[in-house]
Formats: C-alpha cells, structure tokens, sequence
C-alpha cells in the first residue's frame, strides 16, 4: 500500500498545476484547447486520488484538499453555457409571452383580482369622501387632488420629466418585484398588493374625479397604464404561480415543487420587468406631455391593443401547411 | 469518514466521484451581506457626489439619475456579480463563499434572478427573520431564495497542503522495536493522532498531560511500553502513516 506522504509527494505537482489553470478563474474557456484538454484530464485525475484517498483512509486534511480542488474544477469544467445577448430577445419574442400563456387562468385570476377591487374603490371613493379617506392617508388625498388639478396642457420641463422616470423605475419595480417574491408565502403576499393596488388606485382616480379632474388623471395614464398595470398583474401572476406550487405539489415535496415552477416563474418576472421599463419611459416623457386629449386617448388604444396581441400571439408557432391527405 | 455532524454536502459528479461541500451558515452569511451594503452604500453615495458635481446643480436630473442607481443597485448588484463573478458577490469573496447550483455546477442567470428577488420574500417582515427561519430548517441552510432557484451557499476550504509532519529526531530502530508493522488504528484514532501531533502551540506539560490519556491504552494494544508519552504517540503515527521499513537489528 501506498503511504500517504509518498502520495502526497508523487501527486503534488499534477494538483498544482491544476490549481494554477483554476486559479486563471473565469478565463478557462479562452485558454487554448491543449490547457483545456489538459485541466479536464487533471480534473479526472484528482478525482481518481480522491476516491483513492478516502478508501485508503488517508488524514482528513488531504482528502478535503482534494475535495476543494475537485470542487473547484468540477464548477469550471462544467460551466453553464456562456450568457448570449440572444437570450434577451428570445425572452422578449417567444419565452415570455409563452410562459404567461401556459398561466393564463392566473393571469385572468389576477386582473380580476385588480380590476374588481378597483372599480369598488371608484364607486366608494365617488360617492363616499369619507371612505377614500379609510383607505387612503390624508396626505395622500391631498397631494393627489394638487397633483391633478393643473392638468397637463403645458407639458412638464424635461429635467423633472428624468425624475419622474427614475422614480418610476424605483418605485414601481421594486412594488412588482415585491408582489412578485411575496408570492413565496402561499400566494398571500401576491394577493394582498393585488387587491390593495386595485383598490388604492381606484380611490384615488374616484377621488380625483369627483374633484372634477378626472380628465386630467386619465389622459396622463391611460397610455402607460396598458403595460404598468399588465406588469403588475403578471409580476402577481408570477407571486400566484409559486403559491400554487406549494399548495398543489403534485406529489413532490412543496419546495421540490416550488422548484419545477421556477422558470416558468424567473421568465413571468423578467417580463413584467421589461414591460415596467418601457412604462416608466411613456410615463416619465410621454404621458406628462401637451399632446391633445384625442391623441392621447389613440395613444392609449394602440398601446393596450399591442399589449395584448403580444402576449397572446407573440412566440406562437407558425401554422404548419395543411398536410395533403389522399 | 465515519459519521459526520458536519454541515456538509454531498455531490455526486459524472465520473462517479463524491466530494463534499463546506454549506455556510447564517453568521458567516449575514457577515457577507453587511461587506456588500457597506459597498452598496459607499458606491452610491460616491456616485451621488459624482452625478451632483456633473450635472452643475440639475437637482431633478440627478435624483433621476440617482433613483434609477439605487434601483440598479438594489435588485441587479447581486444578479450582476454572482453571474459574472462566479457566483460571489464582493462580500462573499471576502468571506470565502460562493453560491452554487445543488449539483455542484456554477450558477446561472436564471437562478440568480430568482434567489435574488425572493430575497423580497426572505426578508419579511424585517431584517431576513424569515430568511433566517427558513434556513434554520434546511440541513443546507438554504433561505427561500436558494430553495425555488436550487442553489447553496458554500465555504471554499483554501487551506493549504501542510506539510507532512516530520520527526525529530528521527526513529531509531531501537524505539521502535516490538511495534507491530502496522499499528492497530483505527482511522479516526488516527486522526486524533494527527491533530494532536500538529497542535504545536501546546506547552510541553500540556502535550505531556494530554498524551498520558492515550498513550497507556495504545501501548497495552500493541503489547509495547511507553518510555516518553509524546514520543511515542509520534512514532505509532509515524509507523501508520509512513510505513517506513522496519530495520530489525
């Protein structure tokens, strides 16, 4: 049997020249094919010494040396495929769209679940000041009505017009992604921020209506509100998708469920993303602007008719030509 | 390796070897998320400064500006560097983890994505209690995050190959005479061996007080006595390692 120094000692430099491809860290695949070739036969190697090191019941010390090593080369050797610019239009033209048709009941599910709470809000807020005020802080109330009375005929300077758009992005991702990673909890989560949007939203335009400046508030959002609230919407799809998971796990352990949704899931949220960021650009420069009432509400049209051509046609397969029977 | 009551886990690799990864637990982890607000927070409080002098006092360009830095910084400073980085932000490369999928491969831009914003969820309802929870009933450690994305977080053991432990002086045949060719050790026996004979820092009386423990025990097995304690704890590892030829004289 071979002693453990006399193998430590025989092996030591293979290990060390391993190590020395590895330790180029992310380089490896831009070495030359001969380096490649040689850390993959390396790496086999080491494997063979581990195996050989546990059974012979060598000290510990070496055999996680090997153990790292094996580790490292392991996650090198076998990297995931390199990252393709591709890959965000692939999400854009075909993975999202579809994955969001694949949980389309819960997309369904959750414009109900924002549109009904929003018209509840509406009506309560049109003929009830006092309940606006249940749900929304004084504050609020307030700064919306100053928000809304001037209108905007005048259109906005373009510097505040970049700190809209940035607070758009701030704020109204980050409440998606939110929606989105509550989800985790059941579902709950993803629920509550739907239904509570729903219905803050809709106070605040019943409010803001009664106020007599209900046409200043929907032609400001009426554009980008077809890709802010279908973003919404699908980042809560998402939250709801995962809340499923754990409840109907299809005999997998609830998070092994969790697991196999996961994609699905990633794509939901990647989208809805993507979508907020387009709405942040129309609310930030678009909406605020002078263009006449008439051409904002075309505006809004097209682009809620687009929204919604794209999610359920983008990505479909072509129709296959009719095969010819005899 | 006999049991093990170590937080450990086990991957299986194509080529039908086992190796084993350290999984980090929640202090080490909580340690790495502080590095990375620290750096978080002096970035963006840099490119507050930096922003504010460009834009010669533009106030609402720069909090647009700045709002959109903080959104980056917020949700895509992780997804950037555990992509690009291997799978470590600048705060686990301080602490030595590294973010891997279950099967031991890197991470992935999904994964990341995923065990990133769920970090919204983990964190409720302040400061990653759930998070915290969650992992204090996973044998990985893993939050909610790393469960939906199927990811761990591990220590990457760099220590060094020591070297092999020396005698000095070295064996005599006359110490070792009547020692069997192989000692009857057993593994972790000998590996206590081992960690003894590497505690250097020991005061001699020490080294003396814990070998006595032992020694007697070992020594009555192989049907030898003990002159030195510490010596001769040295030399049946010495005998078991190394398997030096006996010289009979």
């Amino acid at each position: 049997m071979r002693t453990q120094d006399g193998f430590v000692a025989a092996r030591r430099t293979d290990w060390e020249e391993l190590q020395g491809l590895l330790d180029r860290g992310k380089a490896l695949c831009r070495l030359p094919p001969i380096s490649i070739a040689r850390a993959a036969a390396l790496y086999r190697a080491v494997c063979g010494d581990l195996v050989h090191a546990q059974s012979a019941g060598y000290s510990r010390e070496v055999i996680a040396w090997l153990d790292d090593l094996a580790a490292r080369a392991h996650n090198a050797l076998y990297s995931a495929p390199p990252y393709r610019v591709g890959a965000i239009w692939d999400l854009i033209a075909r993975d999202f769209p579809r994955a969001l048709r694949r949980h389309a009941r819960f997309f369904l599910l959750g414009v109900a679940l924002f549109v009904l709470p929003g018209l509840l809000g509406f009506a309560g807020a049109f003929h009830s000041r006092a309940f606006a005020l249940q749900i929304l802080s004084p504050d609020t109330v307030a700064q919306m009505e100053k928000a809304y009375a001037a209108g905007f005929g005048q259109g906005r300077s373009g510097d505040l017009n970049a700190a809209m758009a940035g607070f758009y992005v701030y704020n109204n991702i980050g409440i998606a992604f939110r929606c989105f990673a509550t989800g985790a909890l059941f579902g709950i989560g993803s629920l509550f921020f739907l239904i509570y949007n729903g219905l803050v939203t809709g106070a605040v335009a019943g409010l803001v209506t009664v106020g007599g400046h209900g046409r200043n508030l929907f032609t400001f959002t009426c554009t980008h509100g077809a890709f802010e609230l279908t973003a919404i919407v699908i980042s809560a799809t998402a939250g709801m998708v995962m809340g499923y998971a754990l409840v109907d796990t299809k005999g997998r352990t609830r998070f092994g469920s969790l697991r196999a949704c996961s994609r699905d899931v990633a794509l939901l949220v990647l989208g809805a993303a993507l979508m907020l960021l387009v709405a942040a650009a129309i609310e930030g420069f678009w909406s605020p602007s002078a263009a006449p009432d008439r051409i904002k509400w075309g505006a809004s049209v097209a682009a809620y008719l687009a929204v919604a051509t794209y999610l359920t046609r983008a990505g479909r397969a072509r129709p296959k030509p009719e095969a010819s029977r005899p | 390796m006999g049991a093990t009551l170590d937080n450990t886990a086990d991957v299986d690799t194509p080529e039908l070897v086992r190796f084993r990864y350290r999984v980090a637990g929640p202090v080490r982890r909580a340690l790495a998320y502080l590095v990375d607000l620290a750096i978080r927070a002096a970035s963006l409080a840099l490119l507050y400064v930096v922003v504010a002098l460009a834009s010669g006092g533009g106030k609402r360009f720069s909090s647009g500006v700045m709002l959109i830095a903080a959104f980056v910084f917020e949700w895509g400073y992780y997804v950037y560097f555990e992509t690009a980085g291997d799978g470590r932000s600048p705060g686990k490369r301080a602490l030595a983890l590294r973010v891997v999928k279950e099967g031991g491969f890197p991470i992935g831009f999904i994964d990341s994505v995923l065990r990133n914003l769920l970090r919204g969820a983990d964190f409720l309802p302040v400061g990653y209690v759930l998070g915290v929870l969650t992992m204090a009933g996973d044998a990985r450690f893993r939050r909610i995050g790393d469960r939906v994305a199927g990811t761990l977080v591990v220590i990457e053991a760099r220590a060094g190959l020591a070297s092999p432990l020396v005698l000095s002086p070295p064996v005599t045949a006359d110490e070792v005479a009547g020692f069997p060719p192989r000692p009857p050790l057993s593994l972790s026996e000998r590996e206590t061996l081992e960690l003894f004979l590497r505690r250097t820092e020991l005061t001699a009386a020490r080294r003396e007080e814990l070998a006595e423990t032992i020694a007697p025990a070992l020594a009555e097995r192989m049907g030898v006595k003990v002159q030195d304690p510490v010596r001769f704890l040295a030399l049946v590892h010495h005998r078991a390692t190394s398997g030096a030829p006996v010289q009979r004289s």
